[in-house]
């Protein structure tokens, strides 16, 4: 079950102080990486909710993503709706997409599973890169930020829009956690550890695992929708499979399964991006002996080393307190 | 309370079932017998829904359930125990019990609500695992108990979902002399009215606990009656009782 522990909270802590923090003392570069960072972090949540906690690989997650932004895009700039309505919209079918490759991809498992959400992510890169109507190769563009302006704040100011992105970060990992700890996310883990003995006892497993997705859906819409508005044009690169694959390797680098690892994983994983590419174009070859270091160590990402480690410490502090020192160690004090 | 009707089942050339017509009355507690390889946990597969048979039927409460899927089946109150430990084990005890409870209840499906804190659900937990001696256990998680208590949990899972037939395939399989008394005692304090299916090769626990028996040898039903009566009968003797009567 999914479980919030003074270590999580103490993590989840660190981070928003850290964004914080940033947010104030950075520049525009560096407020333009924390902002990358918060928006990769609602992606990997996503893709952590049905991958580690439903055994759901998915690589068909940053296709969700450009489904939530070319949607909002479409309505916003071409159809001229509203942007908080176009926003709601965007969301919902992206939520409505991810439910139906969920409902279909749910009866596959393993590398099937991965293979069918990959065809999906491929299909929707194919459809938009060749479709007139979303700007095909060329991408869209005309995008605005929110208007705030009436509460007074400048989204176009990239402090404020780095703090807005924060906030959303936030409500999107307590709507992670809520449904982590919702019956509908406990039977998600329950059909994770034992999916056989779940339909035994009288669960809709195909509908859990759909269900989840679907929600899932709705946090990959919206990290869409403020990918759009961060860099102002969008185009079917958001859409290709690399997003999804990077999405993965960031989930496993900061811990599968934890929901606050792969948000350390997204700070850690953009932050070694850009001081490599400094150095060398090359950066995903370090990124990769990075990712091979992490799984050889058999520690569950750099979050879940960090737990073991931790728990390591809190049983010899236990064991210390509770041990009684042997006649010899008495007379050495003595 | 639970019937098949000429249920039969092959594997390619190898014949698992053939032709089982059992009848089991509301609180009726059966024990089938028979040698490995009899086809006793192929029966319990088809009448889960695990296994699809080749013909026959299998009625629940008077319904047909044969089509049904194996949820659907565990929806309508049939409810089974693994000979293997089939438990989730990065979870606590109460938590595997609640589950199997907020299934029941309809709360695992619910988002915005945790369903382990339901008050029914935890009704159900806490009776079940007064039931099957759990209490102490409640908070440990599944790696943490022994063999023979997660045996005990095998059988209050199944029990959480508050099954009107209870099929259980070997409950004290791998545990020791000792703990198979204590699964005496549990199977005997369990509510008159539920029905019950088990599958046993403890003799002693078998005839202790079973109003009727059937022994399946080869997939065939070749014996059904009481305990007495299988006691005595010289085709059990052969086929299956002989080592337990020279024990």
């Amino acid at each position: 079950m999914f479980r919030h522990t003074p270590l999580r909270y103490a993590a989840l802590v660190l981070l928003i102080g850290a964004a914080l923090t940033q947010t104030f003392t950075a520049g525009y570069f560096g407020l333009e990486i924390l902002i990358e960072i918060l928006i990769l972090g609602m992606l990997v949540l996503a893709l952590d909710l049905v991958a580690g906690f439903g055994g759901m690989v998915s690589l068909c997650h940053g296709a969700l993503m450009g489904v939530g932004a070319y949607a909002f895009v479409t309505l916003n700039v071409l159809v001229g709706l509203d942007p908080w309505l176009s926003t709601l919209a965007a969301v919902a079918v992206t939520a409505g997409i991810a439910w139906v490759i969920g409902a279909i991809c749910a009866r596959s498992h393993g590398i099937y599973f991965i293979m069918a959400t990959l065809a999906f992510g491929q299909m929707g890169y194919s459809y938009i890169f060749e479709s007139p109507l979303f700007g095909g190769d060329d991408g869209m563009g005309g995008i605005d930020r929110f208007d705030l302006t009436s509460i007074g704040l400048d989204l176009n100011d990239s402090k404020t829009f780095a703090l807005f992105c924060l906030a959303v970060l936030i409500a999107v990992y307590l709507f992670a956690a809520a449904i982590l700890k919702s019956g509908l996310g406990r039977s998600l883990i329950g059909v994770m550890h034992n999916e056989k003995r779940m339909k035994a006892l009288g669960q809709n497993t195909w509908r859990v695992k759909a269900d989840v997705f679907g929600l899932s859906g709705i946090i990959a819409g919206i990290a869409g929708v403020l990918a759009a508005q961060h860099i102002l044009f969008i185009s079917p690169g958001m859409l290709a499979w690399t997003v999804s694959g990077e999405a993965l390797v960031v989930v496993i680098l900061g811990g599968l399964g934890t929901l606050v690892g792969p948000l350390i994983g997204a700070a850690f994983f953009v932050v070694l991006k850009h001081q490599v590419s400094e150095v060398t174009s090359h950066w995903h070859l370090v990124v990769g002996v990075v990712l091979i270091a992490v799984v050889m160590s058999r520690a569950n990402g750099i979050f879940g080393w960090i737990e073991a480690r931790y728990g390591a410490w809190i049983d010899r502090r236990l064991t210390d307190s509770t041990r009684t020192e042997t006649p010899e160690e008495i007379l050495t004090d003595a | 309370m639970l019937e098949t009707r000429n249920l039969d089942k092959s594997f390619g050339a190898v014949h698992v079932t053939r032709d089982v017509s059992l009848k089991l009355e509301r609180g009726e507690r059966r024990v089938i017998l028979g040698p490995n390889g009899a086809g006793k946990t192929t029966l319990f597969n088809q009448l889960v829904g695990e296994l699809t048979p080749d013909s026959g039927s299998v009625h629940l409460a008077g319904e047909d359930v044969t089509a049904l899927s194996v949820a659907r089946r565990a929806r309508q109150g049939l409810s089974r125990s693994y000979q293997k430990n089939t438990l989730f084990d990065g979870l606590t005890v109460e938590e595997n019990l609640g589950l199997a409870a907020s299934i029941h209840t309809g709360h695992a499906s619910r988002l915005w609500s945790d369903c382990l804190s339901k008050p029914e659900v935890r009704e159900i937990v806490q009776e079940v695992a007064e039931q099957v001696n759990l209490m102490p256990y409640l908070h440990a998680t599944v790696s943490e108990i022994s063999y023979g208590v997660r045996r005990q949990l095998e059988v209050g899972v199944a029990l959480a979902t508050r099954p009107l037939v209870l099929l259980m395939d070997e409950p004290t399989s791998g545990v020791g002399p000792e703990m198979s008394k204590g699964f005496h005692d549990l199977l005997n304090n369990l509510p008159r009215d539920l029905t019950m299916l088990i599958i046993e090769h403890d003799m002693d626990l078998a005839f202790d606990v079973a109003d009727t028996i059937t022994v399946l040898n080869y997939g065939e039903v070749v014996f059904d009656g009481l305990p007495e009566e299988a006691r005595g009968s010289s085709l059990l003797k052969e086929i299956y009782l002989g080592s337990w009567e020279n024990a």
